[in-house]
């Protein structure tokens, strides 16, 4: 009767040590829309915390949700699909790429957008290569 | 007719324009790839920089490590925490030049050619020779090259755990589209 329990009980801890190991072997990309921004900045300002100190500027935002508004001025489609938002300055501004699955399902949003606007977005910072790149991002609707 | 030769003026004047200067691409496309029986990985970057030289012929990407994104979230994490160590190695870097460099070349597309250079990944430098292709396409000036390389001469250590579901070398893709680079 022991050897019975155990053998249940070695076979259960099995199964979960399985599913644990299965859950975070599938375990998906973080949705960077129900993610809350460890940072809200101004475009300009993020810019400048960047080109004053690169490396204390990857520090503080770098890897984490950043939500910017600042003034687009180029939104461009990569040869593969990608929709690109750069935001105050296309050679040395915040080039922001859009989540695909996210762009699929607010097409119009994306097409209404004009150079000159304002627009705020929500990514994920990856650090200062020329500009700053921000992917995944959304675009925040207000 | 007016407009072919609209067309034709406006190639001649992009073949004018590609002779000189410097160019850029600020979403070059970047891809590696290795292919085991166990499982295919695909980590892709649309998001390095590279400034190619027309005078010279010197090219320069760059590359922040985290902008590669794979299939799985998980996979994604080993890659820049166990292997990579992407927080402490933020950057990768090649600079190089192509081997017998010609002006005429820009005006490919030209396939075959070389490029020798300095690839810096993981902390480690290595002189590597690439193969690639350079010229028009659509008008626009292209780069792409297609190479292997070996993590373990970067310093990467793969756990024998692991070792056989990555492949042992990996197939680097590359893929630029420049636009004329005013500084």
């Amino acid at each position: 009767m022991k050897i019975k329990y155990s053998v249940i009980l070695v076979l259960a801890i099995v199964v979960i040590c399985a599913g644990i190991g299965l859950k975070m072997f599938f375990k998906p990309h973080a949705d960077i829309n129900k993610l809350e921004a460890k940072f809200k900045v101004e475009a300009i300002i993020l810019i400048a915390e960047f080109q004053k100190d690169e490396n204390a500027a990857t520090l503080k935002y770098s890897e984490k949700p950043i939500e910017i508004s600042g003034k687009l001025v180029a939104k461009n489609k990569l040869p593969n699909g990608i929709q690109v938002l750069v935001l105050e300055n296309e050679m040395e501004g915040i080039s922001c790429q859009l989540d695909s699955s996210w762009v699929s399902s607010n097409k119009p949003a994306i097409e209404g957008l004009q150079n000159g606007q304002t627009i705020t977005v929500k990514g994920i910072c990856k650090g200062y290569l020329m500009e700053i790149k921000v992917s995944p991002a959304v675009l925040v609707i207000k | 007719m007016l407009k072919n030769l609209f067309i034709l003026i406006l190639l001649f004047a992009s073949v004018c324009v590609f002779g000189q200067g410097k160019f850029i691409a600020k979403n070059a496309y970047i891809s590696f790839y290795s292919s085991t029986p166990m499982e295919d990985i695909l980590g892709e970057s649309n998001e390095s920089v590279t400034i190619l030289d027309a005078e010279k012929g010197e090219v320069i990407f760059q590359a922040i490590m985290t902008t590669f994104h794979f299939k799985r979230a998980l996979m994604e994490e080993h890659f820049n925490e166990n292997y990579m160590e992407s927080a402490k190695f933020p950057k990768a870097k090649f600079k190089g030049t192509i081997e017998g460099f010609k002006k005429e070349m820009l005006k490919g597309p030209v396939s075959g050619i070389k490029i020798t250079g300095v690839l810096s990944v993981h902390g480690v430098d290595k002189t590597i020779t690439v193969p690639g292709t350079i010229g028009l396409e659509d008008g626009k000036l292209v780069g792409t090259s297609k190479f292997k390389v070996i993590p373990e001469d970067y310093g990467i250590t793969i756990p024998s755990v692991v070792r056989d579901k990555i492949g042992k070398e990996m197939e680097i893709t590359v893929k630029a589209s420049y636009l004329p680079y005013n500084q």
